[in-house]
């Protein structure tokens, strides 16, 4: 049997070169993900800057010694990053390897259906595709890690010093990154090829027979039921969990899309047919002969359109989900923030005392910046908390709790905002273990519970003594000015050295959040966007590098090569289409729910669509599909000519 | 049309026949409705004989092909091979059974392209788990006239050739019944003779049985009987027909 899979693999090499690339990448940005993260984790910053503390242990989780990393060298910021690219691309990876097989397997129903008749078991069959995979992929996996390997020095080189990792990274051991990276990739490998090999050992002898190399178009009630079900769970995830900033709406816009492309994905036998006909309907009726052809091979053969719309439905997906919620996540973080500010001057990094000395000046709001290290049942975690004196804050800005008292902020005692007292169960009266960063250990009680507002307030409120007390170098970073009774605001800004209006200060406020989130955009899909470009263009390519013998028929039938082009582009035109407009639905789905999420609460909030970016993305992958289905299309043309003309010349 | 016997006919042998054929029927449902392929085909094909069927296009005749092959289930009725009755076996043990005990011989030569002449004449036996004898399969191809293209892969050979290929992987593993649908249908005259020759020679001298469907009178006057299939239904038979005879009750079945 091995022999027999050597041979055939030989043949189908479009099909395997394109396995194989697409696993190569795939744990070469995996084990690039993972060397990296071990070089922040083998970082060992200055000694001084670290706290130790011990957490508090839950039912089943022993208290545990933890060192906590505090001032500039920190990296967990590019940890952050590394894991949730690793998870993306993990996540592209697996979707791109089991609909590579799947395709591959629907690709050589004839020649399997042939292997049946002649006497392999459906057994056989299953082990052969596995055997295959298997082959594939050990080779894909060692290739992937070795270029991880070189190009991590590089990497490192880039991400050193810049604002994820203020530090310089040395590339660490590289065996146990590379090791799961590797792992990763055969694993994923091998379950899309167990999907595919049981398909496969389900094509019957007959089909052999059959002129049409068609798939049964039933799909088996298991799989609608689990695709009806991911997508309710991923629309119910998003409509219970509520993130209040874009922090925490970040990685709702990444796994929620995975879910509804796999949701989708296992009912594509459905949907595809249905999108196919929906989109060829303007071809059938403007093009002749070519827009037909195309409309039937797309609908004829819905897993197969399926398995090249693959990496298309994924990416469009999940980077449309991320950058419409994101967008959608500052527009309402911009209205809280305005909801919230009272004060109508504002007055970055300047002297409390000056400016409460200016004449015209009521009240100064100089919040105190301190950190401390929060200690929770199993993890402690760096916090950033204010200190705030809270008979002058909450003149400032709107600080209405919605449990508790401000008023008895004093003492050992912190008011919490509602999205973190809501992850971590705070009540009023719950106390918090904290560790200041001058070592001493607190128990701070929670008085209050107070809105959230992006960049106004932060998660901690603590009084302002408390974090003169234990940061005594702690300078204000702005401080936010009532005029006093009868002067004017704009006429007092004026008289303030670097007062600005409030109106102003929001402006450059939420600019700069949507600066952040574009930096933070790029790094997270850039990777993931590289990948399935090469994924795209390699899926079209190897379905269009199968299809020689079909292009010979149609040519010796009278097709002319132009109308087999036009074929082939409609027909990947459509795939596209078909990928993008499924795209374009999880989008919406999950940046309406995000925002509906987000805007609680709020009233005019502005609604600010990315459109270029989102017109981009779909541009970029429709592009890719017709450009790498049109290409090899013609040269095989090209090739099919010469030989035709040959057999008519003789 | 005195040729042809009035109702189906009965076995013209005594000892168990090879093939049993037992009020079979089938039924293709597609979204169109109901298609009768067959409506109730009994025969008994005996030991060692050659037979063909032969019908208008769409009579039913590779239908009654696979479901004999157990390639298809029948929507009623048994088949019964060498004594086995299909029904209710598992798909292994069909597997098992199409290996050991049938061949396989239809119009398009269905070789696998990236195998050579030798591996795939050699492929059955290895998907048997046993190592070929080297001297079998060149015994095998010496017999069909290809001795000398073991190492030429199947794209190298002509359509009779590679057809040759196809009946050497049928005889390889020493089958009791050859199903064969349309062998010679895209061949020329010479390469049809050579083929039906071939199978000629596995009833008279291996005592192999060969059920073989044809539009062609020429290459039904090989067999010893021609069954003729009209509408689902066996129409008659004609023992020993030359190709005039079986042309002309092949017009009067179509007329
Ligand atoms: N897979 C199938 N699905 C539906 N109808 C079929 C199928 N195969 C054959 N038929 C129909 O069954 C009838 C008999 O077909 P077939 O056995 O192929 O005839 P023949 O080989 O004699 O030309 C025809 O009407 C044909 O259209
Ligand atoms: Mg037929």
């Amino acid at each position: 049997m091995f022999q027999l899979s050597r041979q055939t693999v030989s043949r189908h090499k479009a099909l395997y070169v394109g396995s194989f690339v697409a696993l190569a990448f795939g744990v070469f940005m995996l084990g690039l993900a993972a060397t990296a993260t071990a070089a922040t984790i083998a970082y060992r910053g200055p000694l001084g800057a670290v706290v130790k503390v011990t957490t508090l242990g839950g039912q089943d989780t022993p208290p545990q010694r933890v060192s906590i990393r505090t001032g500039a060298e920190d990296v967990s910021g590019l940890q952050t990053v590394l894991s949730m690219v690793g998870s993306i691309c993990g996540f592209i990876t697996i979707f791109v390897i089991a609909s590579t097989f799947a395709f591959a397997v629907a690709s050589r129903r004839r020649e399997l259906g042939l292997l049946r008749l002649i006497g392999a078991t459906p057994q056989q069959i299953r082990r052969m595709i596995l055997g295959e995979a298997l082959v594939v992929a050990v080779v894909a996996a060692l290739t992937g890690a070795f270029f991880a390997h070189l190009a991590t020095p590089l990497l490192l080189a880039k991400a050193s010093y810049s604002e994820l990792a203020p530090v310089k990274l040395e590339p660490a051991s590289p065996w146990l990154p590379l090791s799961i990276a590797m792992a990763v990739g055969l694993m994923v490998a091998l379950l899309g090829a167990h999907a595919a090999a049981r398909r496969a050992g389900r094509i019957a002898p007959i089909d052999a027979l059959r002129e049409a190399a068609l798939e049964p178009p039933r799909i088996g009630p298991v799989r609608v039921v689990f695709g009806v079900l991911f997508l309710v769970g991923s629309i119910a995830l998003l409509a219970l969990i509520r993130p209040s900033s874009g922090e925490a709406a970040m990685p709702l816009a990444m796994f929620t899309p995975m879910l509804l492309v796999i949701g989708l994905t296992l009912i594509a036998p459905i949907v595809v047919p249905v999108l196919g006909r929906l989109w060829a309907a303007p071809l059938v009726a403007w093009t002749h002969v070519s827009g037909r052809l195309a409309r039937s091979n797309i609908v004829a053969a819905p897993r197969r359109s399926a398995s090249l719309a693959a990496p298309i439905l994924t990416i469009s997906a999940i980077a449309g989900s991320m950058v419409l919620s994101l967008s959608f996540a500052a527009d309402s973080e911009a209205a809280s923030l305005r909801d919230t500010m009272i004060a109508p001057i504002v007055v970055p990094g300047g002297s409390a005392e000056r400016v409460a000395a200016t004449p015209g000046v009521a009240v100064v709001d100089a919040g105190l910046p301190v950190q401390f290290v929060r200690i929770s049942t199993d993890y402690a975690e760096l916090e950033s908390a204010e200190g705030i004196d809270p008979a002058v804050a909450t003149r400032t800005r709107d600080l209405t709790p919605s449990k508790g008292d401000l008023s008895r902020l004093t003492g050992n005692t912190v008011a919490v905002s509602k999205e973190m007292a809501g992850f971590e169960r705070y009540r009023v009266g719950s106390k918090i273990p904290v560790t200041f960063l001058d070592k001493t250990e607190v128990k701070l009680t929670v008085v209050a519970i107070v809105p959230d507002a992006f960049g106004l307030n932060p998660s901690f409120l603590v009084p302002a003594d408390l974090a003169r007390k234990h940061a005594p170098a702690a300078q204000p970073e702005r401080l936010f000015v009532l005029p006093a009774a009868g002067v004017d605001a704009a006429e007092l800004t004026g008289r303030i050295d670097g007062a600005v209006s409030a109106r102003a200060w929001e402006a450059a406020q939420a600019d700069g959040l949507r600066k952040g989130n574009e930096f933070g955009l790029i790094l997270l899909l850039g990777p993931a966007a590289l990948y399935s470009a090469i994924a795209i263009a390699n899926t079209l390519l190897m379905g269009s590098l199968q299809r020689r013998q079909e292009f010979t028929t149609s040519r010796l039938l009278g097709a002319t090569p132009s109308q087999l082009r036009r074929m082939v582009l409609w027909e990947s035109a459509l795939v596209g289409a078909t990928a993008l407009s499924q795209g374009a639905a999880i989008t919406v789905t999950v940046g309406a729910l995000v925002r509906y999420a987000m805007t609680a609460g709020l009233s005019d909030v502005p609604i600010t669509i990315p459109w270029g970016v989102l017109l981009g993305i779909g541009g970029v992958c429709l592009t890719l599909a017709v450009g790498s289905a049109l290409a090899p299309a013609s040269y095989i043309l090209r090739v099919v000519n010469r030989e035709t003309a040959v057999h008519q010349g003789q | 049309m005195t040729a042809i016997a009035p109702s189906y006919p009965s076995t013209p042998q005594a000892s168990a026949p090879a093939l049993v054929l037992d009020g079979i029927t089938k039924t293709y449902r597609s979204k169109a409705g109901g298609v009768d392929a067959l409506r109730g085909v009994t025969y008994h094909f005996p030991r060692g004989s050659f037979t063909a069927v032969m019908g208008p296009s769409g009579s039913g005749k590779s239908t009654l092909l696979q479901c004999a092959a157990g390639l298809d289930q029948p929507s009623t009725g048994a088949v019964v091979l060498g004594g086995v009755n299909l029904r209710g076996l598992g798909e292994v043990a069909l597997t098992k059974l199409r290996r050991e005990e049938m061949g396989f011989v239809f119009q398009a030569y269905n070789l696998l392209p990236s195998l050579t002449v030798f591996d795939n004449v050699a492929l059955p036996l290895r998907l048997t788990g046993k190592r070929p004898n080297r001297n079998d399969v060149l015994g095998v191809l010496e017999q069909v006239g290809l001795g000398d293209k073991a190492k030429r892969r199947p794209a190298e050979l002509s359509g009779g050739q590679q057809q040759r290929v196809a009946i050497a992987r049928a005889l390889i593993t020493r089958p009791s019944v050859f199903f064969a649908d349309e062998p010679t249908g895209a061949l020329d005259s010479n390469s049809s003779r050579q083929v039906l020759a071939l199978l000629r020679e596995a009833t008279d001298r291996a005592g192999q049985t060969v059920v073989m469907v044809t539009h062609d009178p020429v290459a039904a006057a090989y067999a010893e009987r021609v069954l003729f299939l009209s509408d689902g239904l066996i129409a008659g038979h004609l023992d020993r027909g030359t190709p005039g005879q079986i042309a002309a009750a092949m017009s009067d079945l179509e007329r």
